[in-house]
């Protein structure tokens, strides 16, 4: 009874489904829960050697992109008004890498300073940028200040980028590369085709870090996380005050503790560990912030009316709150609805849904993502912002060029030294 | 062959998650949102509420505190950061840590009579061992080999005092340069300020005193050492964000 479960079992783990599939103990990756290795990512010891951040010779420069934003934003913005971006150089001649940050994420993010200390120590020039879903691209760097639409995202990148590479014209660079992670490797699969065109940077090599395939796919997963079914909430105590509750405990047992990855390991060995569902909820409560401010900056900036009233008088004394609390309910349904959509029928004369997705989704660059040898993917088996078929779309439509990883969550082993090794072949080319 | 497998087998059962290893598809898919429990409509508000209650903070002198924000945002980018990154520019590593743990030791002093005030005996001896090592083997406190000898470092300081014997934190404060604070812990730095000159461990109350320099070193080290930047969390709602993250870590560090 028990031999033919093991050998079902074996079979399950033995038989990749595709030939070239890395398999669990190949890779080594040691969290198996995704949710898990989405919040505390890779264990310090198992990350890849990359420089101190001493070493690397970096700074902050900013771009004005739209001159006039700095009369029409409201006075506390006065901090976006300008676009920043960090850029490493290296004392010589070097290939130069643009990292695009995910969903939110500025470029300053961890993941996106992780990257940069890849590939830095790899030999790169790397330029840090933010996403155009983040606050200060919206404010300072996007014409429409609507982002989503996938292709007016690319070309708002596009732009900054060639502002950047004029910004540093004395830098020495011999040739450019390119990657993003979560959107914004969407976001740099775009850049990309259009740079076949524009020919600005005409990249030797593009790399897509876990990208959404179907975009409101993964919107969705994402808006679904926040309604698991949490056990310990009532009316006394909140989801928050719970994950709190815990993590006190956790101090008053340990004694002290310093709150970083480590601790994260600890901590979900221990009996307060959370509960998937609370780590689920944990991930959604993240991107529903990221789409509240999404909300408000891109109404604000368009004085669309939906959370602040047209008109409405801020400066820094202002009280923000009763906006927030506004832009708390929209998520990135509500953003898509009310905002998104509405200008994209308006400007592209466009129909439902459907057809948007069509156009933002990486369906969209399908012809031009098969037939090009300079683009490569590498994605998770159990990636939360996925869903049932996208991972046939990625293995139609780049057939060698995808690494699928057994495991990692969504984003939890960019830093692992498998990926980092991975990475840093695929540019060496 | 076989002990491929049987590694294999170990490494899934010996997995502490409790995520089951869900069967992946035909395209390698695990369905990782398959095992989650939802709520049957989809239509919980619990994200919603608990934002809402994280944002009830008393704060009644809000508007003051926004434009202290935004003073100290600029004070920061255009004085302190800049004196920082000269700081970096002409002091070589070593003597930096030598700095930061001369600062941290005088801070152990405070600590020292919050730990007593609190009767916590044990982090009191603790932090008595600490001064005692840093000051004598660590030449004044410059190295700090109390933390080698298992020694760690606690903070404690006054606002932590008044809050363990009960005192409500009070209105939310921005203080002028220093940043995020209430009216207890406000009331609490200028007591652990008192007690760092009353006890003037080698007269450096008096150097500082009288020495304007010392007094900017110690808060260009202060800088040096905090992380945090403005403009960090990339929001429009930072004020807010700041102002629940500060009260909570402030709640848990009474607790402690």
């Amino acid at each position: 009874m028990r031999l033919p479960l093991l050998s079902a079992l074996l079979a399950l783990v033995m038989t990749p489904v595709h030939a070239a599939d890395i398999s669990i103990e190949e890779y080594g990756y040691p969290l198996s829960n995704p949710f898990e290795a989405t919040i505390a990512s890779t264990p310090p010891e198992l990350r890849a050697e990359v420089p101190a951040d001493e070493d690397i010779d970096q700074a902050d420069y900013s771009l004005r992109m739209h001159p006039e934003r700095e009369f029409t934003l409201p006075d506390n913005f006065w901090a976006v008004k300008r676009l920043t971006y960090r850029l490493a150089r290296q004392p010589g001649a070097a290939p130069l890498i643009f990292i695009i940050s995910g969903t939110g994420a500025s470029y300053a993010a961890g993941k996106t300073e992780s990257l940069k200390r890849l590939f830095y120590g790899a030999g790169y020039h790397v330029v840090q940028l933010s996403s155009p879903t983040s606050f200060d691209f919206i404010a300072a760097a996007s014409r429409f200040a609507t982002p989503g639409y996938s292709p007016e995202d690319a070309q708002d990148l596009y732009r900054v980028m060639q502002a950047v590479r004029a910004q540093q014209h004395d830098l020495p660079v011999t040739e450019f590369h390119l990657t993003g992670y979560s959107l914004g490797a969407l976001n740099a699969a775009f850049v990309s085709q259009l740079d076949e065109t524009r020919q600005s940077f005409n990249f030797k090599r593009v790399l897509l870090l876990n990208p959404p395939v179907n975009l409101y796919t993964s919107i969705s997963n994402l808006n679904k996380l926040v309604q698991t079914r949490v056990e310990g909430i009532d009316s006394s105590t909140t989801f928050y005050e719970l994950i709190l509750e815990k993590l006190t405990r956790y101090y008053r047992q340990q004694g002290v503790i310093d709150l970083d990855a480590a601790m994260l390991f600890d901590f979900q060995q221990s009996p307060l560990r959370l509960s998937d569902e609370q780590m689920a909820m944990l991930i959604g409560s993240v991107f529903r912030f990221s789409s509240a401010d999404i909300a408000f900056t891109s109404d604000l900036i368009n004085r669309r009316g939906l959370i602040v009233p047209p008109g409405y008088s801020i400066d820094e004394g202002t009280s923000l709150e009763p906006f927030f609390r506004r832009a708390l309910l929209c998520d990135f349904d509500c953003y898509l609805t009310e905002q998104l959509i509405p200008m994209w029928r308006a400007r592209q004369d466009g129909g439902g849904l459907p057809q948007m997705n069509q156009q933002v989704s990486l369906y969209a660059l399908e012809d031009y993502l098969r037939g090009n040898p300079k683009i490569a993917v590498m994605h998770n088996a159990d990636d939360l912002i996925l869903g049932p078929g996208d991972l046939g779309f990625l293995r139609r439509t780049f057939g060698e060029r995808m690494t699928l990883y057994p495991r990692g969550g969504h984003c939890g082993n960019l830093d692992y030294r498998v990926n980092a090794r991975d990475m840093l072949e695929f540019f060496r080319g | 062959m076989k002990i491929r497998g049987t590694v294999a087998l170990l490494a899934l059962l010996t997995g502490s998650a409790h995520a089951q290893t869900t069967t992946p598809d035909e395209d390698g898919f695990t369905h990782p949102l398959r095992t989650l429990e939802f709520n049957p409509g989809l239509d919980q508000r619990e994200f919603e509420r608990a934002t809402f209650d994280a944002l009830d903070i008393h704060d009644p002198w809000e508007s003051l505190n926004r434009r202290m924000y935004y003073f100290n945002y600029r004070l920061d980018q255009w004085v302190m950061l800049p004196a920082v990154r000269g700081y970096r520019y002409v002091t070589p590593r070593i003597v930096r840590t030598g700095v930061s743990n001369f600062f941290n030791n005088l801070g152990d002093i405070p600590t020292l009579f919050n730990s007593l005030a609190q009767l916590k005996g044990e982090r009191a001896m603790n932090t008595t061992a600490r001064l005692l090592f840093n000051t004598v083997i660590g030449i004044g406190g410059i190295w700090d080999p109390a933390t080698r000898m298992g020694l760690p470092r606690h903070r404690e300081d006054f606002g932590q005092t008044l809050g363990f014997y009960g005192v409500p934190h009070g209105p939310y404060l921005i203080l002028p340069a220093l940043g995020p604070s209430n009216l207890r812990d406000t009331t609490g730095q200028v007591m652990d300020f008192a007690v760092e000159r009353q006890v003037d461990y080698f007269s450096y109350s008096e150097a500082s005193g009288g020495e304007f320099s010392l007094t900017a070193l110690r808060l260009i080290d202060l800088r040096h050492s905090t992380s945090l930047r403005y403009g960090q969390l990339n929001s429009p709602f930072e004020y807010e964000k700041v102002r629940y993250i500060y009260t909570r870590a402030r709640e848990l560090q009474i607790e402690e």
